[in-house]
């Protein structure tokens, strides 16, 4: 559609969406005053009040909700109050102790003797043989900087010709990211960092990742994928798939070649990166639906390939909610919305980035502003029970129309009780037996 | 034909409203044409799978999270399977009435266009891209400005742009067009070749396809992309999709598909089928084809969201008529009409018909078939 006729059309939404019935006069309270929030609570009559009011709904910021649950603070909730944060969601959105939590769980599995933690031996491109997790490879292989460098610098001797990802485990937005392929290089940078005029930079842990040189393109370019997942409860694990993603593509062609591993226009998918390259659109924004992904890549490669990739990202979701279930701090008053960041290599394999606890709301096309208050009008519609009103003595149990565009991808607690009319069509369970 | 035959047909409160403002008729209505147009009535013959009410694909909503399909989906995809491994055109056609899976549609569309892409085809191809880096010519500057204000600002197809570039330039320096459409497009412009002599010999076709792009001529390839990752394949396949149907969208002819009897025959089924909103358009001063000519143009590509495209192009291809076009674009109107009813500008009216993201269109047009 054309840019003239979508900016149309956003200025019709309003008008064509039918007015709410008559709701409980909630109070909301919030730290981030992003249109598409403000006009999901007004719409529904919702009271804006301040922190120290007495709020129903809180979209905080992660700093607020830390504050909120910290000892020190003595902030008792109530049963009809809910926040949009686990108090250590950190656990997951933090680069570093995401892949201590994976390796964690990995290592538990091998002990019980699941055969969810098989493993087998794989050739990398330089012909060296290495043993990999056959079900739980999601991550590539990473390394905590400066804890971990000794096993890196062992890891990195198996194959010297590939790349690695340099990310700061704090930052976000693609900040100070960088790539080596040499070792020296490394070594390099951390000498410079341990000089005395960047005091921040040596308390500054970091993570190196085998960077992932075979991505997917699609007209040449590289692109990774951002999906939304809404987790209710860690212990027993609500999840839930937004079904509305998008990809972001770089605005230039992906070259691998050693002159443009500085080039983070090439590399970095990031919005915030590729806004201020040259080629940068605001009418599309980069941004493709992932229905659309779908669409290209069974019309061009076919559907078993396809299903069989979009169940792997739903079971690598699964998978690092799980590893982290054990660690989170599950107060009844908390639901996350997740921002997860997937990249698809050529092989068709998916492969987690990272996972964001505050993913983005600014919307950078019409789109996208769309996309986003649906987002949160179903959040929304997902985390409150059917009279509107938050109560952290429901059960958390959605029925389908509640659900929106979200899809159910697990429920443990529906899973233990074994209620087949619940848990089929559209959840996880069915592919849980069959994805690889 | 009378120019007022087809008012003596009407009840007399209608007849009342036409003869009321049939004193300052506006020139540019297409019903003075002499030329022959069917009717819903005959449409439905045309269609008679639509018309039955039988279940097509598209018609009913599969799962949309879960990879798993209805037992239709999975009932159509085994059939086509079948259908594409006998490699016979006719009844990849025939498969193609009902709607086909997403994943077997670059396989079958190729069958029923006849495209097969073989060392010859690569060769000739190659050949064209040759020509396009060894000689410049003016129209590339069009076709680049074409594909940057279409695809490049189109959410669904901005990531093919690459690819569009190298379609439609080799697509302008393809002699083979011309010589298929001979008599179709009337003639071609010639010019003299730069530094000879003005003399038959020196003369040449330009460009050599014989087409000169415009405004959204790329559009015409861009759903291509979502069936054929390489650039041989899509090219040859669009242009079988071209020389077949969409150069009578663009040229002006009497032929029974062309544009022109498109455009009648929307005024047609509007005027016979929703008499109200034809009347609403007189009262606002709002001429009915204005609202609906670029979808019928573009045969709605860049309006119609890709998956939704594809079912009606599969049904371009299955029955082999253009028909389909008029008729779901006043399927569209008469979805939408209540909301047309409230507005009295062209703006408003361009408005509710901009965002067709939610349409469905083999429920649509199942529904504007079936008989009431």
């Amino acid at each position: 559609m054309n840019h003239d006729a979508k900016k149309i059309a956003a200025s019709f939404y309003g008008r064509v969406n039918a007015p709410l019935a008559e709701r409980f006069r909630l109070n909301f309270c919030t730290d981030l005053e992003k249109s598409v929030l403000m006009s999901n609570f007004e719409r529904r009559g919702w009271h804006h009040v301040g922190p120290d009011d007495e709020w129903n709904f809180y979209w905080a910021s992660t700093q607020t909700c830390r504050n909120l649950f910290s000892v020190e603070s003595g902030y008792r909730m109530n049963d009809n109050q809910i926040i949009n944060h686990f108090p250590n969601h950190y656990e997951l959105s933090r680069k570093d102790l995401l892949v201590k939590n994976i390796k964690r769980y990995r290592k538990e599995l091998e002990r019980e003797g699941s055969p969810l933690a098989e493993k087998a031996e794989v050739v990398l491109p330089g012909g060296q043989v290495v043993t990999r997790h056959v079900h739980l490879d999601f991550v590539p292989v990473t390394f905590v900087l400066p804890a971990d460098y000794n096993m890196f610098v062992e890891e990195y001797r198996k194959s010297p010709q590939s790349t690695w990802i340099m990310k700061p485990c704090g930052k976000s937005q693609g900040t100070g990211i960088f790539l080596i392929n040499k070792l020296s290089k490394l070594k390099k940078w951390s000498r410079e960092a341990k000089a005395p005029f960047h005091p921040q930079l040596t308390k500054e842990s970091y993570v190196i990742s085998r960077y992932i040189d075979n991505p997917l393109l699609i007209g040449g370019k590289k692109f990774d994928l951002r999906l939304y997942v809404l987790v209710t409860s860690f212990r027993p694990l609500k999840a839930y798939l937004f079904q509305l993603g998008f990809c972001r593509f770089c605005t230039v062609k992906y070259d691998t070649s050693v002159t443009e591993l500085d080039n983070m226009y090439v590399h970095l998918t990031n919005v915030s990166v590729q806004k201020h390259g040259g080629d940068y659109n605001s009418i599309h924004g980069g941004k493709m639906s992932v229905q659309n992904l779908k669409l290209y890549l069974e019309g061009t490669r076919g559907k078993a390939v396809t299903d069989k990739l979009f169940a792997a990202m739903q079971w690598l979701i699964v998978h690092s909610l799980k590893a982290v279930s054990s660690v989170m701090a599950n107060d009844r008053h908390c639901f996350e919305c997740y921002g997860y960041d997937i990249i698809i290599d050529n092989q068709l394999k998916p492969w987690l980035v990272e996972v964001n606890a505050s993913p983005s709301l600014t919307s950078t096309t019409v789109n996208d502003r769309i996309l986003k208050y649906k987002l949160i009008d179903n959040i929304l519609t997902v985390v409150l029970p059917p009279e509107g009103v938050p109560d952290v003595r429901w059960n958390k149990q959605p029925n389908l129309e509640s659900l929106g565009n979200f899809d159910l991808l697990i429920d443990e607690e529906l899973l233990e009780k074994d209620e087949p009319s619940t848990s089929t069509g559209r959840s996880f369970k069915n592919n849980k037996n069959t994805t690889r | 034909m009378g120019k007022y035959d087809h008012l003596t047909e009407r009840g007399d409160e209608e007849k009342l409203y036409l003869l009321c403002f049939v004193w300052d008729e506006p020139k540019w209505e297409f019903a003075h044409l002499p030329l022959q147009v069917k009717n819903l009535e005959q449409l439905r013959k045309e269609y008679p799978e639509w018309a039955s009410g039988e279940p097509l694909l598209g018609a009913i909503p599969e799962c949309n999270g879960a990879s798993g399909l209805g037992p239709l989906g999975t009932e159509r995809t085994a059939l086509g399977a079948r259908v594409t491994a006998l490699r016979y055109a006719p009844v990849a056609q025939e498969f193609l009435k009902r709607g086909s899976p997403h994943c077997l549609r670059a396989g079958l569309w190729a069958q029923v266009l006849g495209v097969e892409v073989t060392a010859q085809q690569t060769a000739y191809f190659n050949q064209l891209k040759r020509n396009v880096l060894e000689v410049d010519l003016m129209i590339d500057k069009l076709i680049f400005k074409d594909v940057q204000l279409t695809a490049s600002n189109d959410d669904q197809y901005f990531v093919f742009e690459d690819l569009l570039y190298q379609v439609m330039l080799c697509f302008s320096r393809d002699g083979e067009v011309l010589q298929q459409l001979k008599g179709s497009i009337g003639n071609a412009l010639t010019v003299t070749i730069k530094g000879k002599q003005t003399s038959p010999e020196s003369v040449t076709v330009f460009p050599p396809s014989g087409i000169i792009p415009f405004h959204g001529f790329s559009m015409y390839a861009t759903p291509f992309c979502y069936l054929y990752d390489e650039p041989v394949q899509l090219y040859y396949t669009f242009r079988a999709f071209y020389i077949r149907y969409w150069h009578r969208l663009h040229y002006i002819s009497t032929h029974p598909q062309g544009i022109v009897s498109l455009c009648l025959l929307y005024e047609r089924l509007l005027e016979a089928n929703e008499p109200l909103l034809w009347i609403h358009f007189r009262n606002i001063n709002i001429n009915p084809i204005r609202v609906v000519f670029k979808w019928l143009m573009r045969a709605f590509s860049g309006h119609l969201p890709p998956d939704q495209l594809l079912f009606l192009w599969d049904a371009i291809l299955g029955y082999d008529s253009l028909y389909i076009l008029p008729l779901l674009a006043v399927a569209i109107l008469s979805f939408r009409k209540e909301n047309i009813f409230q507005v009295n500008t062209i703006q408003n009216v361009d408005a509710v018909l901009a965002d067709l993201s939610t349409i469905s269109i083999v429920p649509l047009l199942q529904l504007a078939l079936m008989k009431p």
